[in-house]
């Protein structure tokens, strides 16, 4: 790769960085908790907002329930991306305190050689990265059906 | 000392922004445990007035701390984002104000619902 093909990549921005090129699963991971992150961030504002027509007594809130439900599968079908984001985030923010607060789960540090593999996607971190994948599509396939039920479809 | 531009120190920040995940790991469990089917209830039974009312009024404390713990949490990772991608010193505060305002915003909100309740 010529140098300003190089340079040319490495100034391309947002696109380019979420784009998986020669990722690892520790950069999936850290990607997928960013975009889960600013979606959940997204939705909280709106969320906020929702709840506090609750406040407005019960005439407002069923008004608000309604003008939601008019949006039909297309509610149901934000409601699971946004369970799926909660539940990535949580359980993936969970192995990232584990990681840079307590120590854990990280290989011990060595000098750096080539070809510079990083010692913190040790063989536990993995595992970790894996089972925490495992059990946020089964919570999320168990969400999806239940916001499904509220449709009448199962 | 913080940078020109920082409203406080980023480590310490960064101290606040685990705490506060940790907060929300006890108590958004809760808050999807009462939406859950474990519940007994479907979608559109946890919706209702009457649930959402008992739910808002007897684990109050519960949802204000999860209010505030998921506004600054949430807002400062929002922010984080932000100054990260744009890459740009100049709007660092232009951001941090914009964040500050619409964390007082919410919060405020917020606020207003669980006390009138």
């Amino acid at each position: 790769m010529g140098e300003d093909k190089k340079e040319k990549r490495y100034k391309t921005g947002l696109l380019r960085s979420l784009w998986p090129y020669n990722f690892n699963a520790e950069r999936y991971s850290y990607t997928l908790h960013r975009i889960t992150g600013v979606i959940l961030a997204l939705y909280l504002i709106a969320h906020v907002f929702e709840i506090y027509h609750f406040a407005l007594g019960p005439v407002a809130w069923e008004q608000t329930i309604a003008l939601l439900g008019s949006l039909g599968i297309w509610e149901k079908i934000g409601l699971w991306i946004i369970a799926g984001s909660a539940l990535y985030h949580g359980a993936n923010g969970l192995r990232l305190i584990l990681n840079e607060v307590f120590g854990m789960l990280l290989g011990k540090p060595v000098l750096p050689e080539y070809p510079y593999t990083p010692t913190s996607l040790s063989r536990n971190q993995k595992i970790a990265i894996y089972v925490i994948l495992a059990i946020v599509i089964a919570l999320w396939i168990w969400a999806g059906l239940y916001l499904l039920e509220g449709l009448g479809i199962i | 000392m913080p940078g020109k531009y920082s409203l406080l120190k980023e480590s310490w920040i960064m101290i606040l922004m685990y705490t506060l995940a940790l907060i929300m790991v006890f108590v958004l469990t809760i808050h999807l445990l009462l939406v859950s089917p474990l519940t007994g209830k479907t979608f559109d039974q946890v919706l209702t007035y009457s649930y959402v009312l008992d739910n808002l009024t007897y684990y109050r404390i519960v949802f204000g701390l999860l209010l505030y713990a998921a506004v600054i949490h949430g807002l400062n990772g929002l922010r984080i984002v932000l100054i990260e991608w744009l890459h740009i010193r100049k709007f660092q505060w232009i951001i941090n104000i914009i964040i500050v305002i619409l964390m007082a915003i919410l919060l405020a909100f917020g606020t207003y619902t669980l006390i009138v309740l």
